[in-house]
């Protein structure tokens, strides 16, 4: 056997050829990881969304609750419907939404529509997932508003303390939403009827958001709502309404796979040829390996491990790398703007996860040892006194 | 060209890298041009649909804050303005789809002529959209996707108003990207009537034309001043502003393309470099021997030089090819999907395929211009001596 040092000092002994086989692997683990990192933030965003013992109550027909209307006599009915849970003072969890798209203006001097969403204290303990991670709650009737991360992050005005200007007028950030990195970080809440004054909206609300009592509630809720005949009104599950949203990122994701794959190919191409020429140009000392006795396996190995030391120094200054450039995405640009179906935007904060460098390493891993194999093999295979001869 | 031979046999000595690297640099030219045509795709939309002396008149809130009708009446009567339509967004469904797959607004069919000159809609079909209420205009792209035809009837169901609407196909926008469907503004104004609501007082935009392409900037100065401190006061930009700012928030998506993009070119430069190194260390000898025979130096850096050249051109050739084949395909797949947006229309527009070939050619320089410069500086007797 070939001692692991002669594998590793060969690594060192070419500089320059080590580091562009490197360099490839470096750059693709970058471009991959960075990709997988969109699908990720996107998926995290628009699909995990939601609370599977919350319902969304909107106009039966409606898809979205953007172009959903709804009365008050149609909230003040619904919330007393059995099966919703109850606060400590019994208040039913019913939370009464208004949703509209203003303008907001980028840092970057840009405008996205975002979603702003109109709700009453109560809106808290609805969504569960959401909480106050900075700040305070906007106080009703004040013309305050809580952002969501992502929007604290993108426009103009909207850290905590600013004036926010949308609508008709300017509104006081007091605090910062977190919802996990769901699509609520996209959003701004106010008062409900603050923000039906601000849009002169004929009906107050767009939809209701309900808490189920119990797991066993949450279909049982939603079929006596469908059946009320007074106000043709549909109920969904809130997680069911969020994947639905969230189709319109499919094409995306195939999109983004299909490069990722066609990246992906291309470099094994490349490392694959880089290591053909390492093997290539040391036919001389192989032979001279050869002839002192060393055995195929003891060649085959010793260029393998050669050719996964490579890739693995590349997925260490590639991962450096796509965690940097996401990073540097995210200051200089408050997270990429991905406009859905409806017209809101969504912000999505670029973060490079560990399985995403687990999928890159992967791939580094198998681009050094798919790509190490036939040259390796070849120096293997090469008979000793022709490879003397070249020499 | 007399050493094209030379160039010749010396590209198929070494088949398997060779073809590797020309695979490589094809994929990744594909790869390149591929995500070029997004954002190629963006700027031809906006180029071809959009208009400088078309200009959208909006609340200054956001486009799903409306304005009252009445304020386009007002604008019409200004100086210098062509025409104006009043745009109302029905948000209607086809029931085949279930949800909005198509923009579609209710118009006021008098007033099409005046601000969309440039849509050529033929002046019987703009005469039926008039007379008959429940008449329909609808774009090629959208007649095509659910192959309608002049006559067809459907049923739109509103998303956003609580009616449904029979109509009738009057017409088509006979522009190739033109999703929209119109449908008259009295017929939902009616119907609404029918169901005890206040009929459609609003407007969500108004499209005006100026007369005079040098007024246009005038002209939206003088709109947002007619609606200053009244209920809702207007922003008014140009058309292809208005779809820049719509389409805006694909640009964060663009950014990130661009810079795989970038990332990816960088990786094939370094592959082909480092192979065409590799091809010259491995004929040394050779170059050796041809020098001692006399072949100049210029001979053998044009030589060596122009097969990196050649390799990289056929690839770059063999991937802008692929890239326009694959782009039929998408565009098939999904040119009806407006998720997507205009990133969906995967257009290769001839600056796509010279930014193709250019990186090859690019590539191919760069990757061969040193291992070629080297070969042929170092003195033959050094080289005979490393051979011999």
């Amino acid at each position: 056997m070939l001692p692991l040092s002669y594998s590793l000092r060969n690594v060192s002994a070419r500089p320059l050829r080590s580091a562009m086989t490197a360099g490839v692997v470096a750059l693709v683990v970058v471009a991959c990881s960075l990709f997988l990192s969109l699908i990720s933030s996107l998926k995290r965003t628009l699909i995990a969304s939601g609370d599977p013992m919350n319902l969304v109550v909107m106009r039966k027909g409606s898809d979205n609750d953007g172009s959903s209307q709804l009365s008050l006599e149609a909230y003040q009915a619904i919330r007393f419907f059995d099966g919703i849970a109850r606060d400590r003072t019994d208040q039913p969890l019913a939370s009464p939404e208004l949703v509209v798209q203003p303008f907001f203006r980028t840092r970057a001097g840009g405008r996205d529509n975002v979603l702003v969403r109109g709700v009453e204290p109560v809106a808290l303990a609805v969504h569960t997932g959401v909480t106050i991670s900075e700040g305070r709650m906007f106080r009703p009737s004040a013309h305050e508003a809580v952002v969501g991360r992502g929007v604290a992050g993108r426009y103009a005005g909207a850290a905590v303390g600013n004036e926010l200007e949308f609508g008709r007028g300017q509104w006081k950030v007091v605090g910062i939403l977190d919802a996990g990195g769901s699509s609520f970080e996209s959003e701004v809440w106010v008062d409900v009827r603050e923000l039906a004054n601000d849009a002169k909206r004929p009906f107050p609300y767009s939809g209701i958001r309900l808490r189920a009592a119990s797991p066993a509630e949450v279909d049982a809720l939603a079929q006596r709502i469908e059946s009320d005949p007074r106000f043709a009104l549909g109920a969904q599950r809130e997680t069911d309404y969020y994947a639905k949203q969230s189709e319109s990122a499919n094409s995306l994701y195939v999109l983004v796979v299909g490069i990722a794959v066609l990246a992906g190919i291309g470099a094994g191409f490349g490392a694959s040829n880089t290591m053909y020429a390492a093997v290539q140009a040391r036919t001389a000392e192989i032979g001279t390996l050869r002839a002192l006795g060393f055995s195929r396996r003891a060649i085959l190995s010793a260029f393998q491990i050669e050719a996964v030391a490579l890739a693995t120094v590349g997925f260490g200054v590639g991962a450096a790398l796509s965690l940097a450039l996401s990073a540097a995405i995210d200051v200089y640009l408050g997270g990429i703007a991905f406009g859905a179906a409806t017209f809101t935007t969504n912000v999505i904060s670029l973060r490079v996860s560990g399985q995403d460098l687990a999928v890159a390493f992967f791939l580094a891993l198998s681009i050094g040892v798919l790509g190490g194999f036939g040259p390796a093999w070849r120096a293997a295979r090469l008979r000793p006194i022709e490879a003397l001869r070249k020499a | 060209m007399k050493y094209f031979g030379l160039i010749a046999a010396n590209l198929g000595r070494n088949k398997l890298r060779t073809a590797l690297t020309a695979s490589a640099i094809m994929l990744a030219v594909v790869l390149v041009c591929l995500l070029l045509t997004m954002p190629a795709g963006l700027d031809v939309i906006l180029e071809k649909a959009a208009s400088n002396t078309r200009i959208s008149v909006h609340n200054k809130a956001g486009i799903v804050y409306s304005m009252p009708h009445s304020f386009t009446r007002k604008v019409r009567q200004l100086d210098g303005v062509a025409g104006a339509l009043a745009m109302t967004w029905f948000g209607g469904a086809f029931e085949e789809a279930g949800r909005v797959t198509f923009p579609n607004f209710a118009v006021e069919g008098e007033h099409i002529a005046a601000v969309y000159p440039d849509y050529n809609i033929a002046p019987e079909q703009l005469a039926d959209f008039q007379r008959y209420r429940d008449g329909a205009i609808v774009g090629r792209q959208t007649m095509r996707k659910y192959g309608w035809k002049i006559g067809d009837r459907i049923t739109l169901r509103s998303t956003v108003w609580p009616v449904s609407l029979d109509l009738r196909i009057v017409g088509e926008v006979a522009s190739e990207r033109a999703p929209m469907l119109w449908v008259t503004r009295t017929y939902l104004d009616e119907a609404l009537k029918a169901k005890g609501r206040t009929g459609l007082g609003i407007a969500g935009l108004i499209w005006v034309r100026a007369a005079d392409p040098s007024r246009v900037n005038a002209l939206m100065r003088e709109i947002d001043e007619l609606s200053r401190n009244s209920e809702a006061e207007t922003a008014c930009e140009t058309e292809k502003s208005f779809f820049a700012n719509f389409f805006g928030t694909l640009q964060g998506l663009v950014t990130i393309i661009l810079i795989v993009t970038g990332l990816v070119a960088l990786c094939i430069v370094f592959i082909a470099a480092n192979t065409a190194s590799m091809a010259v260390r491995e004929r040394a000898g050779e170059i050796a021997v041809l020098k001692a025979i006399g072949f100049g130096r210029r001979v053998i850096f044009g030589t060596l030089f122009a097969e990196a050249l050649l390799l990289s051109l056929a690839a770059g050739t063999a991937g802008v090819l692929a890239t326009s084949g694959l782009t039929r395909v998408l565009r098939a797949v999904a040119g009806g999907n407006p998720t997507l947006g205009p990133l969906g229309s995967f257009i290769v527009t001839s600056a796509v395929i010279v930014d193709g070939l250019f990186l090859s050619l690019f590539v191919g320089m760069l990757a061969g211009v040193v291992p070629s410069f080297g070969a042929a500086r170092k003195p033959v007797v050094e080289t005979l001596h490393e051979v011999f």
